[in-house]
């Protein structure tokens, strides 16, 4: 078996779809995070396998290093949001959060 | 089988177990524990495909700093972490599960037949003389802007978290009189009711 | 004239950042802070409007900052809308945060980063600025949202936008991946080259496309992807909303502009069959008509205003998807309806604004009855503010709806009929528009009904004076920002 670009894709997309699906079906907050965290990580896949399959240039690991740098950030303010939340609500579901009018 | 394509299979392994843990778990400690498992296992993938220094980042950054903060975070908030029963909505939440399950096993067909062969590798590909080179040559700008987005982050996170300022306290304590004032007010005009 | 012109904006609004993050730590009157943020941007959009005016000829920027920023003319005129729509979002925070107990000064310093980011989404040239200019444009949001610390509504809308942007942000980040892995480029530029050399996996890079098209359509609130945009609206203090609705949408139009014309200009990625013209024309349609026919029920002014932005949305995506057909004239029109939409939406919600003082917001139709009559000035701000969003003439909102619809009809084919249902939903969105007219100077509010008092303000005054001017002024006398949009469309096009 040798790899090619198709394995990766194929594993990164599998991977994405878990975290799509882990945030759409879970209500608690931090989980939902996490999923999305699982989707920018299945991102990084992909253009890391793809800088591999075009390595004249380091485009991919660049693009791939500014998503965990901008992953970072975003957990960061998510949590912040996540605590305030908590303070006014004592509850870390979504559902909970609904009290706004659909 | 050679030793990359073994490393591949058993990072796979790892990363789609360790994301369906992260997904599946009631227990969101439970859930950072399994993400810490798949950034790992992401970290030896990256390996597969020469990005030496990324793995390393990936393990500084993401295993080191967010499921850190993650962690931290949910000792926090203690049990009310953890929340329970499965969805209000079950239609909609069947419903989107169908579809993404089918967008995603789309895309996966759509991308399997993609298999160009994988080129030589330039000397120094990967490797921190050759990421750090395009990091601050080509890359040097979006680097720059990345900054500010953590500066926005840090700014933004003290805005929204942090407890009460002075001035803040000062007016809750007005409303706080006022309504003492106001509670007086309404006994003198009217006999509260007995208990 | 050297490059550094065409950066400066940017740079401006750091330096002035970093100023003001100093000052808020020592300044005592935290309303000054409001006076030098409104200055900082101004001056800044000031510059790029001098570039679009006398048109100097500009040394060519190194490849280094144009490979991710582009420094042409549709940035520069991005760069004023984004720092008109957030210098007058500010001039509002000083005085309602102010009036409402929330005087901190991190709100200017995250306005002024976040309409950084929205200014680096506009000139983004590559897939790695898009995302980066998103974020930092989103994070610095997010904040200003939840920034009323004591209000559960506030942390909910915060929370649930924070989701489903994030979520919309990973899609489209995915999106621009596909669209690496089918081209081998992130660069704009580098995917046109790779879609016009035939190299490219056209299944990949469309699939990616329509992921790109998905995160970018939530981002303008178009329907169904809009869920987010009435309670984040409803939940952020006022001045926020007003951020929120003016820069953020300025700005994901000029990427989603930007990336279409672009990189995906190509004949497979504009047909009929394949391509993104069809997606548009649908978002388009089901935008319109949902957005006035949701804001018809509303009993929250703010909550209507929320609704009426995803209808504008609407409008600016039918002339964008007419780009398809007639570049010139569809960005263009795109360009010149989202600087008239930016200062009719500041007029609006800078007198909804002003209609409230002392913890109590207005933002029920209640709250506004008879407003009028009482307090004549905010009346009339309201009014001008309104009758441009719903298009009546000789107000900026006139001008845009006719060059938007004009784009179309000129497109022929299927976008004809696009337009008629322009026409025919702004009709509807005439009823809930006239509604505030009608409460303001004919009714007289309910007996025992709270009534709004409007705060007292030179801040709040002066937004309201400015942009009631650029209204009247783009109805009046459109052709010069008209040209400036058209030059920016030709240089974009390359016509």
């Amino acid at each position: 078996m040798i790899l090619g670009l198709g394995e990766y894709l194929s594993l990164a997309t599998i991977l994405f779809g878990i975290g799509a699906i882990g945030f759409l079906v879970r209500r608690n907050v931090l989980i939902q995070l996490m999923s999305i965290e699982l989707m920018l990580n299945a991102v990084n896949v992909v253009l890391v396998a793809v800088n591999r399959f075009h390595p004249d240039n380091h485009a991919g690991q660049l693009f791939a290093f500014f998503v965990i740098a901008v992953a970072a950030a975003e957990v960061a303010t998510g949590l912040a949001i996540v605590i305030a939340l908590f303070r006014l609500k004592k509850s870390v579901d979504t559902d909970q959060a609904a009290s706004l009018k659909h | 089988m050679s030793s990359s394509t073994l490393l591949f299979c058993v990072c796979a392994f790892f990363a789609l177990a360790g994301a369906v843990g992260t997904v599946s778990a009631r227990r969101p400690l439970r859930a950072a524990m399994a993400l810490l498992a798949h950034i790992v296992a992401l970290a030896g993938l990256y390996l597969t495909l020469h990005a030496q220094l990324l793995a390393a980042i990936q393990l500084l950054v993401y295993a080191g700093a967010i499921v850190v903060l993650f962690v931290f975070v949910i000792m926090l908030i203690g049990p009310a972490s953890e929340t329970s029963g499965s969805g209000r909505a079950g239609m909609v939440r069947m419903t989107s599960l169908v579809l993404m399950g089918m967008v995603t096993v789309t895309i996966a067909f759509a991308i399997v037949d993609t298999d160009p062969a994988a080129p030589r590798l330039p000397a120094g590909y990967g490797d921190v003389e050759g990421v750090g080179g395009a990091l601050y040559t080509q890359g040097l700008v979006p680097f720059e802007i990345i900054s500010i987005t953590l500066l926005v982050a840090i700014i933004g996170a003290v805005a929204v978290a942090r407890g009460k300022t002075a001035v803040e306290k000062q007016i809750e304590a007005k409303e706080k009189a006022r309504a003492e004032v106001e509670a007086r007010l309404g006994e003198g005009a009217a006999p509260a009711p007995a208990e | 004239m050297s490059w550094w012109i065409g950066v400066a904006p940017l740079l401006l609004l750091l330096g002035g950042g970093l100023l003001i993050m100093l000052a808020d730590a020592f300044a005592k009157e935290r309303a000054e802070l409001a006076t030098t943020t409104t200055v900082t941007l101004a001056l800044s959009g000031a510059i790029s409007f001098y570039v679009l005016l006398v048109d100097p000829v500009l040394a060519p920027a190194p490849e280094l900052v144009t490979r991710y920023l582009a420094t042409d003319k549709l940035g520069a005129f991005f760069d004023v809308v984004i720092c008109l729509g957030a210098a007058l979002s500010t001039l509002l925070a000083g005085g309602y945060l102010r009036e409402h107990g929330l005087e901190r000064g991190e709100f200017y310093v995250l306005a002024l980063f976040s309409a950084f980011g929205a200014m680096v989404l506009a000139r983004a040239a590559d897939m790695a600025t898009l995302f980066i200019g998103l974020e930092t444009m989103s994070l610095g949001v997010y904040a200003m949202i939840a920034f009323r610390r004591r209000s559960a509504r506030a942390a909910e809308g915060a929370i649930k936008y924070f989701l489903l942007g994030s979520f919309a942000a990973a899609i489209l980040l995915f999106g621009s991946a596909l669209v690496y892995a089918g081209t081998g480029a992130t660069s704009f530029v580098g995917i046109a080259a790779a879609m016009a050399g035939g190299e490219a996996s056209t299944k990949l890079v469309l699939l990616g496309l329509l992921l790109v098209v998905v995160g970018l359509a939530f981002k303008v609130s178009a329907v169904p992807f809009h869920m987010w945009t009435p309670d984040a609206y409803e939940g952020a203090p006022t001045p926020a909303t007003t951020f929120m609705s003016v820069a953020v949408k300025s700005a994901a139009f000029a990427v989603f502009v930007r990336l279409l014309m672009t990189s995906f200009g190509d004949p497979l990625s504009t047909s009929a069959a394949a391509g993104w013209p069809p997606v548009l024309a649908g978002l388009a349609a089901v935008t319109m008509v949902f957005g006035n026919l949701a804001a018809l029920g509303q009993s929250s002014v703010k909550r209507m205003l929320a609704y009426s932005s995803i209808a504008h949305a609407g409008y600016v995506l039918v002339g964008l998807g007419a780009a398809a057909r007639v570049p010139e004239l569809g960005v263009s029109s795109v360009l010149f309806y989202l600087a008239a939409y930016t200062v009719s939406n500041a007029l609006a919600f800078g007198a909804l604004v002003y209609a409230g003082s002392k913890g109590k917001e207005a933002v029920s139709y209640a709250d506004l009855a008879g407003l009028g009559r009482r307090h004549p000035g905010v009346g009339l701000a309201m009014a001008v503010g309104v009758l441009s969003l719903m298009g009546f003439p000789p107000t900026a909102g006139f001008f845009g709806k006719y060059y938007v619809f004009n784009a179309a009809v000129q497109a022929g084919g299927g976008w004809v009929w696009l337009a008629v249902l322009g026409v025919l939903s702004s009709a509807v969105g005439a009823y809930y528009y006239l509604r505030v007219v009608v409460l303001m100077f004919m009714r007289e509010p309910a007996q025992g009904a709270p009534i709004a008092v409007p705060m007292k303000s030179g801040y709040v005054l002066v937004a309201l004076v400015a942009s009631a001017v650029f209204v009247m002024n783009l109805g009046l006398l459109p052709s010069t920002v008209l040209e400036m949009a058209v030059a920016a469309a030709q240089e974009l096009v390359g016509a």
